[in-house]
């Protein structure tokens, strides 16, 4: 008799609704309630001090220059009638604009932009902490002026790792990124001499300030930061939240047309 | 016991990795970060492996150490060995993934997310609970023959 103790010990464990699992489900669920509210709460919360009291100092000096350059002058594509106008400020080096630029932006051209349900406007937005990014900036606006600039976009974010932040973060690729945007202005096929003399001389550099400092007094404070009809949508945004935010704005538009009219090009 | 400790921490494990993974999908702008260098670390290159983020893959490995260890506390496969041995294979396989990470981010990133540092303590730890209980299981298993149970 004393053999069969052991099963029935064990008969007992697998077969008795135990209440130390029922606690042990009411713990996962506890955990699962924190989490979400923990990941909300985190989503609310400021953005990181990742940029380091140098840089902090850097990007406010950035600021005050800022605030002394002209009207913003950004770079559009699209129907300028189109009922909604989505915003972008941007930095070229900045690898979430890049991943944006590279993953999400061809489908808001291809499903947006180009069915004319939205304008678009890119604006410069070179963060002091990123050393090649205002070459960069003076690129794409050099591009412009040959009337390249989609095209240099392009290949600024997707050539990212050729001349923007090594793997740490912190540092650069090259500290001559114009031997890289030359061969960029080659493949999209400009006039490289002129491209160069313009590089050279920052011919554009206050358009790029301009377009900074329009940042700065509507209080962006990352990369990117889209405004859809005006309302701001800071960090990256998927494709589906960018698409229902221009169809909630053009809704909005669409029932008080006299209370949000299409914005006048500014190109 | 053990298992159900592994499954409570795999559970957190989850809601981290699924913090870093919706900031590396663009559902968050930025990663809250009071010290450390969190966004560093998840915008450099060594956040994607094998052409998906870090923080995917970690979001699938707690998620399918939570799975296993939350099997594994069912009547019926409580003292099945296997699934000791199925959790510290997979949690030794996080230790030393997270082990490399942490490496990365001292030496070569040369910056910190308290995020990753956090996941790394919890994978530790749920290699720690595993091995207890591959120690610890009886290596005879019990079984229930209901003809030899007493009325």
């Amino acid at each position: 008799m004393a053999n069969n103790n052991p099963p029935r010990n064990a008969r007992s464990a697998a077969t008795k609704p135990s209440s130390g699992r029922r606690a042990f489900y009411g713990v996962l669920v506890a955990i699962a309630l924190v989490g979400v509210a923990a990941i909300l709460y985190l989503k609310q919360s400021p953005a990181s001090n990742d940029t380091g009291a140098e840089a902090q100092a850097a990007y406010a000096a950035a600021q005050r220059d800022y605030a002394k350059a002209g009207p913003p002058k950004p770079y559009v594509m699209g129907n300028p009638k189109a009922p909604v106008v989505i915003e972008e400020f941007a930095d070229f080096e900045c690898p979430v604009c890049g991943s944006y630029a590279t993953v999400t932006e061809p489908d808001v051209r291809k499903r947006i932009i180009d069915p004319g349900l939205a304008y678009y406007k890119y604006y410069d937005f070179p963060l002091p902490m990123h050393h090649n990014t205002q070459t960069a900036s003076n690129a794409a606006a050099c591009a412009d002026e040959q009337g390249k600039f989609w095209e240099m976009h392009d290949q600024l974010f997707a050539g990212q790792d050729a001349w923007g932040l090594n793997p740490d973060g912190a540092t650069q690729v090259t500290d001559n990124p114009k031997s890289v945007f030359v061969g960029y202005a080659q493949a999209i096929g400009i006039n490289t001499a002129q491209f160069g003399q313009c590089l050279d001389t920052k011919k554009y550099q206050s358009r790029i300030n301009a377009n900074a400092a329009d940042g700065f007094r509507r209080n962006v404070g990352q990369t990117p930061t889209f405004f859809i009809n005006g309302k701001m949508f800071a960090g990256s945004i998927p494709y589906d939240v960018l698409k229902k935010a221009v169809d909630d704005a053009a809704a909005a538009a669409a029932a008080a047309p006299a209370a949000t009219p299409a914005p006048a090009p500014a190109k | 016991m053990r298992r159900m400790t592994i499954a409570a921490l795999a559970l957190i494990g989850v809601f981290v990795a699924l913090y870093l993974t919706m900031y590396k999908m663009g559902v968050i702008g930025h990663l809250a970060c009071g010290f450390g260098s969190c966004e560093r670390v998840n915008t450099s290159k060594w956040a994607i492996f094998a052409g998906a983020p870090v923080a995917a893959w970690g979001l699938g490995f707690y998620v399918a150490t939570l799975v296993v260890a939350i099997a594994g506390t069912s009547p019926s496969l409580v003292h099945r060995r296997e699934i000791s041995y199925l959790l510290a294979a997979m949690s030794g396989v996080g230790v030393a993934f997270s082990a490399w990470l942490t490496y990365l981010e001292l030496y070569v990133i040369d910056a910190i997310c308290r995020y990753c540092v956090m996941s790394a303590v919890i994978v530790t730890a749920i290699f720690i609970v595993s091995i207890a209980d591959v120690a610890m299981q009886p290596r005879v298993q019990p079984r229930v023959q209901p003809e030899q149970l007493p009325e």
